[in-house]
This record gives structure tokens, C-alpha cells and sequence, in this order.
């Protein structure tokens, strides 16, 4: 695997060699970065989209405050692309900014060539486009994030939500995860992804999905929302809380009658631990 | 001597691997819509244009565009119509009785022509390009704002610079039904219900404005479009030849000949005995 | 013969602007909004050259809402005029200038107060508790002198705006086909029904 860091292997891709044949600059190219391996994304914390039935949902694990932190002034995971766009990344954050500004500039911009907003295809287009610029031009290293990219369509009522690598390939989902143990939730919600579900459903999924990996709760979790022709909503701490509870006492619930009906302690755990390999200080 | 030098100095690997221009040109996947263009290399392009081609300030002019038209499009329940003389003249010279000034844009889109005939028939065409573009990238069809916002930009870049065209884009799409622009090499662009343009315009809009309504049945609403630029060809004496019919609906345009003013004339006299002014005897 | 005007009172401004959109000897549209809202608060009206006006406006429009999207704040009506002015000034001294004549309305939900700032195409800027373009300065900013006091309320402002109106229906040789009236409160920007097609008795 690939390892993101700020030295030399990154700092050194292809495209600046231009003194070389075609043919050294491939042996070179597949030297200094094997063709067919996707670039990762350096371990940053976990998030999570789901989409309902005509909901999309962002869930981010937010890294724990240190003491003097000021939290409410910190900036977030969760950014707006536009009204009607917003976009989750895991991995670098101060590449992250750099690349929502693009995306920012981009949709103002779409907006004022063809008077239409953006499509969230689109827009997540660009981003990958942006992305894929950065692994192919000298003197540039590539972007070390991966996004999600949600929100509708204008006039539209079909939930969006699409991923970006480093790489610059985009694909679409149902629900996903990326960041940290991204794995592990990801496997969580293929088993319990149901189409069609409600706000409810969604949000809940969301935080549980969230909760695979997030051991401290409802204070290192922040959940958006998205509805189509409204705004963004951020859910309050508060809100979560209530979710992470009836989670948790459903847990409970579940693992008493499994307790009660079979030999004990057979159940898996209900919280997994988080995987021993923290990666470098990405947030 | 030098020649010689310079072929044993020159690097091994010279033009090998990539240029910075075709670097560019790899990085730069999709042309921006806003166009970076050449001007001539005179010292005021427009005062220079309007000296070689304006005939109205200078009837020796060696360039002479083809300018008057009669030209209207309107919207009703139906969908669009689109009507147009055929008549092209340069000065006070008939140059053409047969010219197509209704502009098939794509099988959905349809532009209209007056001003420079070369203007609108090469801006429309590259229109038509654009929104061919637009729909491989975006999947879906261009709204007809877009499509008529890409030509306003484009136009309004050259502002100033010689450019004439008064030109309609109609289009019926799913999002925003029956959809009529009008673009003028001004820059201006307007959505509107009703247009004519041209130098036969105000004859135009007398017999349309007194018997529009958005609720003309599908008949009606030809009957109308024909009947005006028949007006417009009897009064103007840069308006003439053909009437050019098309009717615009959301499966896309449809068209309803290419007539002969002279008989349609005749018919409208005698059956319906307007155009008293004329008179059929020879008396 | 494009009609702006603004007129501020206690807790709004008003933003009149005229529905005709003429070419030549024609009227193309009569029902053309010369306005654009920029943020919650300031809301810009335009005259001038056809196509700079749109393109203009449309270009500040994009930029304060990419100013809003990327601080996650709205900027001020100050701020948003001084920003305007500017870059009406970069481009008077440009290849191609923006002839562009100007109103900006707003409301600073920081110190609780309207503002209008009146913009030409030379980039002066001014701020003002009324104000009018073109031909209507000079039938309007008389009764707007002699009617206005800073704190009128809403009901007051309108009256003001028809008596304006309605002279320009009167006196004014073309028919601008009504105006479109905006207003900025603490509320954001709202479009207020204007009755245009009252007849107005000549004197």
C-alpha cells in the first residue's frame, strides 16, 4: 500500500520528467508508482453517506477536542458546495480546503455560464477531475482526501451520493464510508442497507454505522442532512445523543434475549475496537 | 558551420517526452465555455469593420452583409412557433429569395436568423456543438436557458467587435415547457412569451400582439405565425420570398413548409379579401 | 428610458426598477426584472447598456454568494457596495468598460439599519436615504426632497414611491410599462404587488 506523507515519494510523480524518451518515462512512471494500484487515501477519521428514500445523510466522526480547544469555532468535516450540495472528506484537511474552494468557484460559476445550479454528477465530475489533475501534472502532489459528494439535483427529488478518490475515479452508492476503518463500516452497512427507508431509518443507520467505530458517542459524531429545495441541516448535538441511546438500549435489548435463549457470550461484541493502526495525524 | 554546431549541441533527448503545451493540453480535459479569441491586427477592429461592411455609412463599402428579415417566434399551450421570411439582401440587392433563416440547432433546439447571415448561421452552429457536448457530459438534454445563455456569453464576449445578430432559441423541455429566448449581439437575452425581429419586425408584431393568446389551438397558432410574416413581407421591402413554418413541441420541432409568399398573398386577398388596398382588377 | 429608485424609511428599503426592456423603436418585454438579489440582505437594481447590465450583475451575484458559501457569512451592505464600486472601477479603466448604472438596497443585520447606495457608471459611490437614475432624477428627487424624513415607516414609503410613479407616468414621455418593487427588511428581500395599470389624472 501507498503511503501518503509530504516527501519524496509524492513529491516526485511523473510529468515533471520531460527529458526522457516515452519509453524511460514509463519504466520510471511504474518505478516510482506502480500502474493498475489506485491511489489511497491516508487514514483521516471516518464518514459515512446513506441515502433514504428521499433523504441523503452525511455522518462524520469528529476527532476529540483537545482541552483548550475552541470546538465550536473548529472547522468541520461537512462543507457546502453550494445550497443545494455538500460534500464530506476524510484524509488531509488542509487539502480538503483547497478542494472544496475549487468546487466552491466551480458552482458559482456553472451557475453563472448556464444560469442552471450544478448536478451533483457534475460537480462530483469536477472534484474527481480535480483530483485526477494532480496525479498527472509535474510539480503538483495529489490531493490526499477522498469525498462524498451528496445532495438533489435541482428540481429534483432523487437522493445523490457519490465518492472521489485521489485518483480521480468517482463512482456512485447507496450508503458508503470512507476514512478510517472505512472497511469496517462499510461491510456494517451492506448487512443492514434497506432501500426506501425513512428520515428516521436514515439518520439512524447513519449513527449506528458511525457508532461501528466511533467508541465515545453522541459528542465525537456530527450528522448532516439533506432534503431536496431545502437547506443543509446540521443536527444538533442533542439530537444525536437520542439516537446514540435508543441504539444502545436496542443493543442491550438484543443482546439480553440472545443471552437469555443460548449460551452466553457467543454474540459478537457489539462495539468493535477500533484497528490498532492509527496512521500518520491526519484528522 | 552553425548549423552544424547546433546539431551536435542540441540535447539528446530534445523533443522527446512531452511539450509543456501538450502537458497542458493533457491536463486541460474540457475546454472552458468562455472562448479566449485573437483580434485582427488593427488598431480599432470595430471602426474598421463597420467601414468596410456598413453600407448605411458608406454605400461603397467592398463587403456587403445580408441584413433585413422578418423573423418571429412566440409560445403557446401547444408549444412554440417559429416563423421566418427567406429574403436576404446586401444594400438594396436581392441576393438570395430562398435563404433557411429558421436554424436547426439539434433535433429539439431551433434558433432563428436575422442580422449577418454568416454570423448567426456560424454562432448557431457552434451552439449546436456546445449542447451536443453538454448532453454527453450531463446525460441529459440542455435546458434551453443554458443552450441560449451559452450563445449570450459568447456573443457578449465579442461585444463591440462587429458582430450582428438578433436571433430567437426556442425549445419545449420536461423542466420547463415551452422556453423562448431572445439573444441580440447587444448581449441582451430575454425569456419572453411573444418576438419579432428584423427590419420587418413592427409589421409583424401589429398582426401577432392584436390576435396572440396563449391558448391558441394548434391551427390557429400557425395560421397566426403565417399570416404575420405575410404582413411583414407585403410592408417591408427587405422582407420577402418564402414562408419558413415550424411548430416546436416537446418531442421536438416539426415543420409546416417552406410556402411561397406570392400565392399565400393571393389567397389570403381573395378568399378573405384583405389587402383591399391592392387592387385585382386591371382597371 | 430606464426608471431606478430607492427610498429608505425606519426598518426597510424600497427598490423600484421599470418592467420595459427596449430595443430601438420597440418594446421587447414588459415585464423585465432589472433587479438581482445578491444575499439575504442587499438586493441590486441595474440600468445601462444592454447586455453589460445583465452580465454585470449576474457577475457580482456569483461572486458575494461565493463570498457567503465560502465564510459561511453574508457580507454587508457596505461591504457588498464597496466591493461593487470597485469592481465597476477596475473595469472603467479596462479595455471594455461596464456601462452600468446602479441601486443597491439593503439591510445590516449587524447594526439593524437600512441602506441604499447609489452606484453610476463612472464608480461613484454614494450612500443615500433616497435615491433615482436616468430621467427619473428629475422628476423624482424633488417630491423625495420634500416628503422623505429618515424615519417613515413602510406604509409612509410607498406612498411616496406611487406619488413618484405616477408622476413619471404623467410626464414622462415613453411608457416604462410599471415598475417592479422590491423591499429589504430584517427578513430578507420580498416583492411587493404594485398596481400599475391604475390611470393616472394629468394635471
Amino acid at each position: 500500500m501507498v503511503r501518503y506523507s509530504l516527501q519524496s515519494g509524492w513529491a516526485r510523480l511523473p510529468g515533471r520528467i520531460c527529458s526522457r524518451s516515452c519509453k524511460t518515462r514509463l519504466e520510471l512512471y511504474e518505478i516510482t508508482y506502480p500502474i493498475g494500484i489506485p491511489l489511497t487515501t491516508p487514514p483521516g477519521t471516518c464518514a459515512v453517506g446513506v441515502k433514504g428514500k428521499d433523504i441523503v445523510v452525511l455522518g462524520c466522526e469528529k476527532r476529540s477536542a483537545m482541552k483548550l480547544q475552541d470546538t465550536r469555532i473548529t472547522p468541520s468535516k461537512i462543507c457546502l458546495v453550494d445550497t443545494h450540495v455538500s460534500l464530506a472528506f476524510a484524509g488531509l484537511n488542509a487539502d480538503a480546503r483547497i478542494l472544496v474552494d475549487k468546487a466552491r468557484l466551480e458552482a458559482q460559476s456553472h451557475k453563472l455560464t448556464v444560469e442552471d445550479p450544478v448536478s451533483i454528477e457534475y460537480i462530483t465530475k469536477y472534484v474527481a477531475g480535480v483530483q485526477q489533475k494532480y496525479t498527472q501534472s509535474g510539480g503538483v502532489r495529489p490531493f490526499g482526501i477522498s469525498t462524498l459528494i451528496v445532495g438533489f439535483d435541482p428540481n429534483d427529488k432523487t437522493p445523490r451520493l457519490y465518492q472521489t478518490e485521489p485518483s480521480g475515479i468517482y463512482s456512485a452508492w447507496k450508503a458508503n464510508a470512507i476514512g478510517r476503518s472505512s472497511k469496517t463500516v462499510r461491510e456494517f452497512l451492506e448487512r443492514n442497507h434497506k432501500a426506501d427507508m425513512d428520515r428516521e431509518e436514515t439518520i439512524k443507520l447513519t449513527v449506528k454505522s458511525l457508532l461501528e467505530v466511533v467508541q465515545t458517542g453522541a459528542k465525537n459524531i456530527e450528522i448532516s442532512v439533506m432534503a431536496p429545495g431545502k437547506p443543509m441541516e446540521i443536527l444538533p448535538v442533542e439530537d444525536i445523543e437520542k439516537y446514540v441511546e435508543s441504539i444502545n438500549t436496542e443493543k442491550q435489548e438484543e443482546a439480553a434475549t440472545r443471552r437469555g435463549g443460548r449460551t452466553p457470550g457467543t454474540g459478537t461484541a457489539a462495539i468493535l475496537t477500533r484497528p490498532a493502526d492509527d496512521g500518520p495525524s491526519a484528522s | 558551420m552553425d548549423a552544424l554546431v547546433a546539431q551536435y549541441s542540441r540535447p539528446a533527448h530534445h523533443d522527446e517526452g512531452y511539450s509543456q503545451d501538450e502537458q497542458q493540453e493533457l491536463i486541460e480535459s474540457t475546454p472552458s465555455l468562455s472562448l479566449k479569441f485573437a483580434l485582427p491586427p488593427i488598431a480599432s477592429p470595430s471602426a474598421w469593420l463597420r467601414a468596410m461592411t456598413d453600407d448605411y455609412s458608406n454605400p461603397n463599402c467592398p463587403i456587403k452583409i445580408a441584413h433585413g428579415t422578418t423573423t418571429l417566434a412566440f409560445r403557446f399551450k401547444g408549444g412554440i412557433i417559429v416563423a421566418t421570411d427567406s429574403r436576404a439582401t446586401a444594400g438594396n440587392w436581392i441576393a438570395s429569395q430562398t435563404v433557411k433563416k429558421v436554424i436547426e440547432i439539434n433535433p429539439m433546439l431551433l434558433g432563428t436568423m436575422a442580422g449577418g447571415a454568416a454570423d448567426c448561421q456560424y454562432w448557431l452552429a457552434y451552439l449546436g456543438m456546445q449542447c451536443r457536448l453538454h448532453e454527453l457530459r450531463h446525460k441529459r438534454r440542455i435546458s434551453v436557458a443554458a443552450a441560449s445563455k451559452i450563445l449570450a456569453n459568447l456573443v457578449y464576449a465579442y461585444k463591440g467587435m462587429g458582430l450582428s445578430m438578433g436571433t430567437m432559441c426556442a425549445g419545449v423541455t420536461p423542466q420547463e415547457g415551452p422556453a423562448l429566448y431572445y439573444i441580440d449581439s447587444d448581449g441582451t437575452r430575454l425569456a419572453g412569451n411573444l418576438f419579432c425581429v428584423g427590419s420587418g419586425q413592427t409589421f409583424a408584431y401589429g398582426v401577432l400582439d392584436a390576435e396572440y393568446s396563449y391558448d391558441l389551438s394548434e391551427e390557429e397558432a400557425l395560421e397566426l405565425g403565417r399570416r404575420s410574416i405575410l404582413a411583414a413581407t407585403h410592408r417591408d421591402a427587405f422582407s420577402g420570398g418564402f414562408i419558413n413554418l415550424y411548430h416546436v413541441k416537446e418531442s421536438g420541432w416539426v415543420k409546416h413548409g417552406f410556402s411561397d409568399t406570392n400565392p399565400i398573398f393571393w389567397k389570403t386577398k381573395l378568399e378573405k379579401g384583405e389587402f383591399s388596398n391592392v387592387t385585382a382588377d386591371l382597371e | 428610458m430606464e426608471v431606478l429608485l430607492g427610498i429608505t424609511g425606519k426598518d426597510y428599503t424600497i427598490i423600484a426598477a421599470s418592467k420595459a426592456a427596449m430595443r430601438g423603436a420597440t418594446i421587447l418585454k414588459a415585464s423585465d426584472d432589472k433587479t438581482r438579489a445578491l444575499n439575504k440582505h442587499s438586493l441590486m437594481a441595474f440600468s445601462g447598456e444592454a447586455g453589460d447590465t445583465v452580465q454585470f450583475a449576474e457577475y457580482i451575484q456569483a461572486n458575494i454568494q461565493l463570498y457567503s458559501m465560502r465564510n459561511d457569512t453574508n457580507l454587508g451592505p457596505g461591504a457588498v457596495a464597496s466591493f461593487v464600486r470597485g469592481e465597476l472601477a477596475k473595469a472603467l479603466r479596462s479595455r471594455k468598460p461596464y456601462t452600468v448604472n446602479l441601486m443597491l438596497g439593503g439591510w445590516d443585520p449587524i447594526t439593524e439599519k437600512p441602506s441604499l447606495y447609489w452606484a453610476d457608471y463612472l464608480a461613484s459611490l454614494a450612500k443615500l436615504p433616497y435615491a433615482a437614475h436616468g430621467y427619473a432624477q428629475y422628476y423624482c428627487l424633488s417630491i423625495l426632497d420634500k416628503h422623505h424624513h429618515p424615519d417613515i415607516d413602510f406604509e409612509q414609503g410607498m406612498k411616496i414611491l406611487r406619488m413618484c410613479t405616477d408622476e413619471l407616468k404623467r410626464r414622462l414621455p415613453i411608457d416604462f410599462k410599471g415598475v417592479f418593487v422590491k423591499v429589504v427588511t430584517k427578513d430578507g428581500i420580498r416583492e411587493i404587488k404594485y398596481e400599475d395599470d391604475m390611470p393616472v389624472k394629468s394635471a
